[in-house]
Order: C-alpha cells, then sequence, then structure tokens
C-alpha cells in the first residue's frame, strides 16, 4: 500500500521524455538505464519499451549485458542511472511488480535442498495458490517435466542440469504472471525438451497473451519463439528487429566472424 | 610426482578463496590455536607435578605410560569424529598419466603432513623432558618422542579407515565408547588392568634400545590396509557412495495458517535438517544447553552477578546465538530466488524474525530445568530471555544485513570458518558485553537486581515496539539488498 502512496513522487522525478503514464500497454519501459562496474559502463540504454504481450528476444555475445539487463529489470542489481519501471511502476527497492512477473535466470533461483514438490509448493503458496491450483499446473506441465522431475525421489541439488532447469521455469510459471523473464532456457535442456518448451511457450503467447523475455545463445530458436529481438553488444542496442522470415540470416549475418 | 601433488595441496590451502580476505577470522583461528599451544606446552611441562599429586610415590613416567593406551584409545574416538576426509577430488590427476599407487599413497599419508595432527607433541615433547628424562635418560626420552610420533602415524591412518567402513558416525562413535567403557569396566572390576598392560609395554619401549622401532608397525599396518581400501575403491562413484535414500517430501502443517511467515519458517526448518554444516551446529546447540551446569552448581561463579547474567543470556539464547549469527546469510544460495517472489521485504524481515523469536522462546523454555538451581537463577534466566527476545534479536537481524558473504551449508566440519566475518564478532558486543557490564557496575553497589530490571525493561520496550524496530530493519535490508544479492551470487 505504501507503494501506491509513493507513486506520484517517482513519477515526478521522471524526465518528460518519457511516455505519459496513460499507455498502460507499454508493460516494461527503461529509461536513462546505465550500470556501471567500477567505471566500466556494461549496460547503457536510453530508452526501451516492452509492450504487453510481446515476445522479446534479447541476444548478444558472452558480456553483452543481457543478465545484467534481467536483474535490473528483477531488482536484484543497482542501476547506476535511470530506472525500470513495470506497469509504470518504478521496480527498484519496491514490492508491487513481485506478483506480476515470473522469472528463472540461474541456480540462485533455485532452493537446492528442497525436493522439487516442496519448492513447487512453496512457490505456488507464496503467490497464494491453492492446492487445486498447484495440482492442476503440474498437471500441465507433465508433458514437460516428461516423467522425470516429480517423484523422482530426489533433492533437486541432486537432479541433472537439464531437469534442474525445467524445475526452475516450471515455478517461474506457477504465479500465472503477467511477464516471464527467462535467461537461456534452452541451454542444458535435452531436444526433445527444447522443442517442448518452445511449444509451451508459444502456447503461453497465443492464449493468455504473456509478455516473455527470453535470453538465448542459440538464433534458431530466439527467432522461433520472439516477434521482437534486440541485439545487445558491450551494454548497447545495436539492433532492434521485428521478426520476420530474414531475420535469422540477419542475425547469423551479424554474428558472423 | 609426490611433490608436485604435495605441492599442489599446499596450494590450495593457501590458495582458497576465503584465505587473504578472512584475515581477521584468521587471526582470531591462529590466536586460539596458540592459546591451546601455550596451554598444552605448560601442561606437558607441569604433568610429572600433576602426577606426583595424582599417585604420590609412583614415578611420573610410569603413571604416563600406565595411561598411554587409554590415551591413544580416546583420541583415536576424537579423531574418527573430527578429522576431515580427504575427498577423492582427483579426477583430474586421475585422467593424467599418473600411476594410481600414486595418487592412493598421496590419498592415504595427505593426513601426515598436516601439522594440526601433530599438536600432541606440544604435550609429549615438554614431558619427556621433565618426567622421561629424569627416569630414562637422553636416549629414553628421545624413544619416548618416537613412539608417540608412531602413535600419531597410527591414528591418523586408522582413523579416516574406520570412518570409511563405518559411514555412521554416530553409530561408530557409540561402539568405540562402549569398547572404551569395556575396557575401563575391566579395569575397574580388576578383571584386567589395561593400565598395567600399558604400563608394562610402553615402560619396556620406551626402556630398551631398538625394539621401540617396532611401534612403526600398527601404523605401516594401518597404511597397509587403507591400500587395500582403496584399491577395492578405487572410483569414486564406489568411494563417495551416494546416499541412495530417497528424499522424502516434508510439510509442516502446523505452519501454514500462518501464511507466507510461516512459509518462510518452515523452509529454514528444512534448510537446518538438510545440511550438513546446520546440523552439525544444532547438535552443538543442544550441548551449549548443558552449559550452565559448569556455573551454576560452582560457588566461585555463582555468586558472581556478572558471570550469572553472561551465562543466563548464553544458556536462554542458545538457539539464537548460534543460528542468529547466519540468519538472512543462509539463505544466500537462493536469495535471488527469494527476492523476486513475490515476497515483500516486510513480510521476509518478519519470518526471520518469528523464527528468532521461536528460537529463543524454545531455548528458555529448554532451559527452565535450572530454575532448580534457585530463585535467582529464575530472575537471571528471565531477565536474559526478555533482553534476548527484545534486544539481541534486533541487533542480529541488523547486524545480517552487513554479511554479504555467501554461506557454504554443504561442507560441514567441526571448526567451519567459512562465511564467518569480523562482524560477526562485532555483533557479540552489544549482544552479550553490554549488559554484563551493566551487571558489574550496578553489582560495585551490590544493586545488581537494579541492573536486572533495567534489562528486563529493555527487553519488553523492544517487545512491544517491535512494529516501529522492524520497519527500522526493512529499510536497513532495503539499503543493503543490492550488496547482499552481489555478495550472495559469488560462492567460495
Amino acid at each position: 500500500m505504501q507503494d501506491y502512496a509513493q507513486q506520484p513522487d517517482t513519477l515526478s522525478a521522471v524526465p518528460p521524455s518519457l511516455p505519459p503514464r496513460a499507455e498502460a500497454t507499454n508493460t516494461i519501459t527503461a529509461s536513462n538505464l546505465t550500470k556501471k562496474y567500477g567505471g566500466v559502463t556494461v549496460l547503457n540504454i536510453p530508452s526501451l519499451t516492452i509492450r504487453n504481450g510481446e515476445s522479446f528476444g534479447l541476444v548478444g555475445n558472452n558480456g553483452a549485458g543481457k543478465t545484467t539487463f534481467f536483474r535490473l529489470i528483477l531488482d536484484l542489481i543497482e542501476a547506476s542511472t535511470g530506472e525500470i519501471q513495470v506497469d509504470g511502476e518504478q521496480v527498484a527497492r519496491r514490492d508491487a511488480w513481485k506478483s506480476k512477473v515470473g522469472s528463472f535466470l540461474d541456480e540462485g533461483f533455485l532452493i537446492d535442498f528442497l525436493t522439487p514438490e516442496e519448492y513447487f509448493a512453496f512457490t505456488a503458496r507464496v503467490y497464494q495458490k491453492s492446492e487445486g491450483d498447484l495440482a492442476a499446473f503440474l498437471q500441465s506441465m507433465g508433458d514437460f517435466f516428461n516423467g522425470e522431475i516429480l517423484g523422482s525421489g530426489k533433492l533437486i541439488r541432486d537432479l541433472s542440469k537439464g531437469n534442474q532447469k525445467k524445475t526452475g521455469i516450471a515455478a517461474a510459471l506457477i504465479g500465472d504472471p503477467q511477464i516471464l523473464i527467462l535467461d537461456e532456457p534452452f541451454t542444458a535442456l535435452d531436444p526433445s525438451s527444447q522443442i517442448r518448451l518452445k511449444r509451451m511457450l508459444n502456447e503461453l503467447k497465443t492464449t493468455r497473451n504473456m509478455t516473455m523475455l527470453i535470453s538465448s545463445h542459440d538464433l534458431n530458436h530466439v527467432t522461433e519463439v520472439c516477434d521482437r529481438i534486440v541485439v545487445l553488444e558491450k551494454g548497447l542496442v545495436v539492433r532492434d528487429i521485428h521478426t520476420s522470415i530474414n531475420t535469422l540470416k540477419e542475425l547469423e549475418s551479424y554474428f558472423a566472424v | 610426482m609426490y611433490k608436485i601433488l604435495f605441492q599442489h595441496y599446499l596450494l590450495k590451502g593457501i590458495r582458497s578463496p576465503g584465505y587473504y580476505k578472512n584475515l581477521i577470522v584468521n587471526i582470531f583461528v591462529g590466536l586460539s590455536a596458540l592459546y591451546f599451544l601455550a596451554v598444552f606446552l605448560f601442561l606437558g611441562f607441569m604433568l610429572p607435578k600433576l602426577l606426583e599429586e595424582i599417585t604420590p610415590g609412583t614415578d611420573p613416567a610410569v603413571t604416563f605410560h600406565g595411561i598411554m593406551i587409554y590415551g591413544w584409545f580416546a583420541l583415536l574416538i576424537i579423531r574418527y569424529l573430527m578429522q576431515p576426509l580427504n575427498r577423492l577430488n582427483l579426477e583430474y590427476y586421475q585422467t593424467l598419466p599418473v600411476k594410481r599407487s600414486v595418487l592412493m599413497n598421496y590419498l592415504i599419508l595427505k593426513p601426515l603432513l598436516n601439522p594440526v595432527n601433530y599438536i600432541l607433541l606440544c604435550l609429549t615433547i615438554p614431558f619427556a623432558i621433565t618426567g622421561i628424562f629424569p627416569a630414562y635418560g637422553t636416549a629414553g626420552a628421545l624413544r619416548f618422542i618416537g613412539i608417540n610420533i608412531f602413535l600419531i602415524w597410527f591414528n591418523s591412518l586408522l582413523a579416516p579407515l574406520l570412518k570409511r567402513k563405518f559411514h555412521n558416525l554416530l553409530l561408530g562413535a557409540t561402539l568405540l565408547l562402549l569398547i572404551g567403557c569395556g575396557l575401563a569396566a575391566l579395569e575397574y572390576f580388576k578383571i584386567f588392568s589395561i593400565f598395567a598392560l600399558s604400563q608394562r609395554l610402553f615402560g619396556l619401549l620406551t626402556e630398551t634400545p631398538f625394539i621401540w622401532i617396532a611401534t612403526v608397525t600398527p601404523g605401516l599396518l594401518a597404511f597397509l590396509l587403507n591400500k587395500v581400501y582403496f584399491k577395492q575403491n578405487y572410483y569414486p562413484e564406489s568411494f563417495e557412495r551416494k546416499r541412495n535414500n530417497r528424499a522424502t517430501t516434508q510439510r509442516f502443517t502446523f505452519m501454514e495458517r500462518f501464511g507466507k511467515i510461516g512459509e518462510l519458517i518452515s523452509l529454514e526448518i528444512k534448510l537446518v535438517l538438510r545440511h550438513k554444516r546446520t546440523k552439525s551446529t544444532l547438535y552443538t546447540a543442544l550441548l551449549f544447553l548443558f552449559y550452565g551446569l559448569i556455573f551454576y552448581p560452582n560457588p566461585v561463579y555463582n555468586q558472581q552477578p556478572g558471570w550469572l547474567l553472561f551465562v543466563a543470556i548464553f544458556i536462554t539464547g542458545t538457539g539464537m546465538l548460534i543460528f542468529g549469527q547466519w540468519i538472512i546469510n543462509w539463505d544466500g544460495a537462493h536469495f535471488d530466488f527469494l527476492m523476486t517472489r513475490d515476497i515483500d521485504t516486510h513480510t521476509y524481515i518478519r519470518g526471520n524474525y518469528y523464527l528468532l523469536m521461536a528460537l529463543c522462546v524454545s531455548s528458555f523454555i529448554v532451559t527452565t530445568p535450572y530454575f532448580f538451581f534457585g530463585t535467582k537463577i529464575i530472575f537471571y534466566h528471565l531477565a536474559a530471555f526478555l533482553y534476548n527476545a527484545g534486544v539481541n534479536i534486533y541487533v542480529y537481524l541488523f547486524g545480517a544485513t552487513f554479511n554479504t558473504k555467501r554461506l557454504e551449508l554443504t561442507k560441514g566440519s567441526a571448526m567451519n570458518m567459512q562465511g564467518v566475518g569480523y562482524k560477526n564478532f562485532l555483533v557479540m558486543i552489544p549482544l552479550l558485553v553490554l549488559p554484563v557490564m551493566l551487571v558489574l557496575l550496578f553489582s560495585l553497589f551490590s544493586a545488581a537486581h537494579i541492573a536486572l530490571i533495567i534489562i528486563a525493561v529493555l527487553g519488553l520496550v523492544g517487545i512491544l515496539f517491535r512494529a516501529p524496530l522492524l520497519r527500522v530493519i526493512d529499510r536497513q535490508f532495503l539499503r543493503r539488498k543490492y550488496a547482499l544479492c552481489t555478495g550472495f551470487r559469488k560462492s567460495e
């Protein structure tokens, strides 16, 4: 409640160049966003808007700033300048966005001493889902899990990397998020699981109009899933492409050495 | 090849990431090691006098020889419990063209190079000078030292073997203890005296030239047994023997009625129960509860308000004092998760607060039997409990936001200082020192009870004003959030 009360102050501090608040379709907006580590700028995004329902792919070589951008959206690191808003509300040091965003970046998003069941149950209760909701959700994930996650009698720390990833991605979806953020979801997954994941993401996009932010090193996957692809290089947005038949070619030629 | 392996072993110790960063903790550990060293040296020099007092008329050397088997056995049990196993983290070397036997010997002999294992020599060498030398001369004293070194080798080689053979530490320790008790019982009922046997055996060994060298044989035997064991279990998979017990999904239905806070608390309970380090700490905490038995019956301490309050704060807050230093910090491995889920800061802090409170209350309840030591103890315990629950609890929560080092919970050993910074020691000052100073000050005017009332009132005020105090901690947590996130992401 506190957060809503303070909102007018934060908005008045926003530079005038920003779109007005009425534009509720802008799910995520970044403005004047920079992140510096020890004087080196690792991310510099003057202005970026991700619209409601957009599937947004982020590609770039190692160190381009993909994960940094995601961590800034998730308020896990502090921006050096500028800010990020989700649905017109600042994320930094706030809590309101948390109920709208589902995310899985790395092992830090797993609780490795729980069984997958306990982990899902914990997450579901945090999002105030009932047991029935959880059971229905897990059933819908049955295909993706391929019978390897539930009832395995293992703690998450004893699962293989691929199964850990599946567990984390599923947990990101439990809260019925409006926005989904996944960092390299395809790596470590076996080919069948990659295909299943792509199918699942496309389904979520069409049936629930979920906004998705996905980073990937695999240009094939990302062009198949995302409508819009942004290329980062050394912290700067160097390409912002609406996906078409030529996109893959364009990206391949961009990254060719 | 051996040289390179042992060089790597040394480098691993020196270059471990925590080594320099943790300088202050290392100094602290070093100082306490020096303290023990000094105590051992002193004890070694004084031992002949002590033994004279205990058994007047007998040569201290003879008495010492008599207890040597018992001493050896006791040390074996301690070593069995404490000595960390050399993990076969040799995969890198295993794939290189290095002979298997070289790697095996290296693994087996590694403990012999650890100076910590020779700490007992600090006791026996001075004793050789003051106790053995007068009776057996220089040669005897040297032989005595040699025998002791051989026995240390024997123990250092035997303990890991036992540890590998008997995986269940509790069962193994009980078994060893039972054997020890059995021997002691034989002694007590005068059926068979190990004491006399030990006396004759070690007396003979110290006395006669050359035969003493035979004491190396048990060590050699242990070495060979180790080799046989390793030959059969060379591959890490058979060696590390993954525990195959199925993890069972647990639910604390009782906690579910407390909503998100209850969920957070049951998460922390699972965290404690499913990590080696926290579990062994839990057992230590249980031992600390008995701390009062040393102090309360002792007239030297139980007349001194300072000591009484110190002990009271310590034992009524055992759970909090021990786990409080890890609060927030122990969520390090999944901190990003907790920060991105629908758990607002206020809820997260309150979850931790109520967990500490639960620890506090349960420690207080468990220590109520101490009330039998007198009504005075009741007042001290009540004041200490209120102080813990109303003041110390906030100090811990506030202090936790400064500890950005990720706590590695999977590696558990008895003296694990990983993730402990000097800040943990700084926290101790308001926790224990301030109230004790207050009581000491007032007891100068024989008014310790007034100090107790002040302490209790402070605690009560802290409990009553928990809402604003917790908001202060919320704000502090938000200020430190990014530093915590960044710190926890770096695993050592």
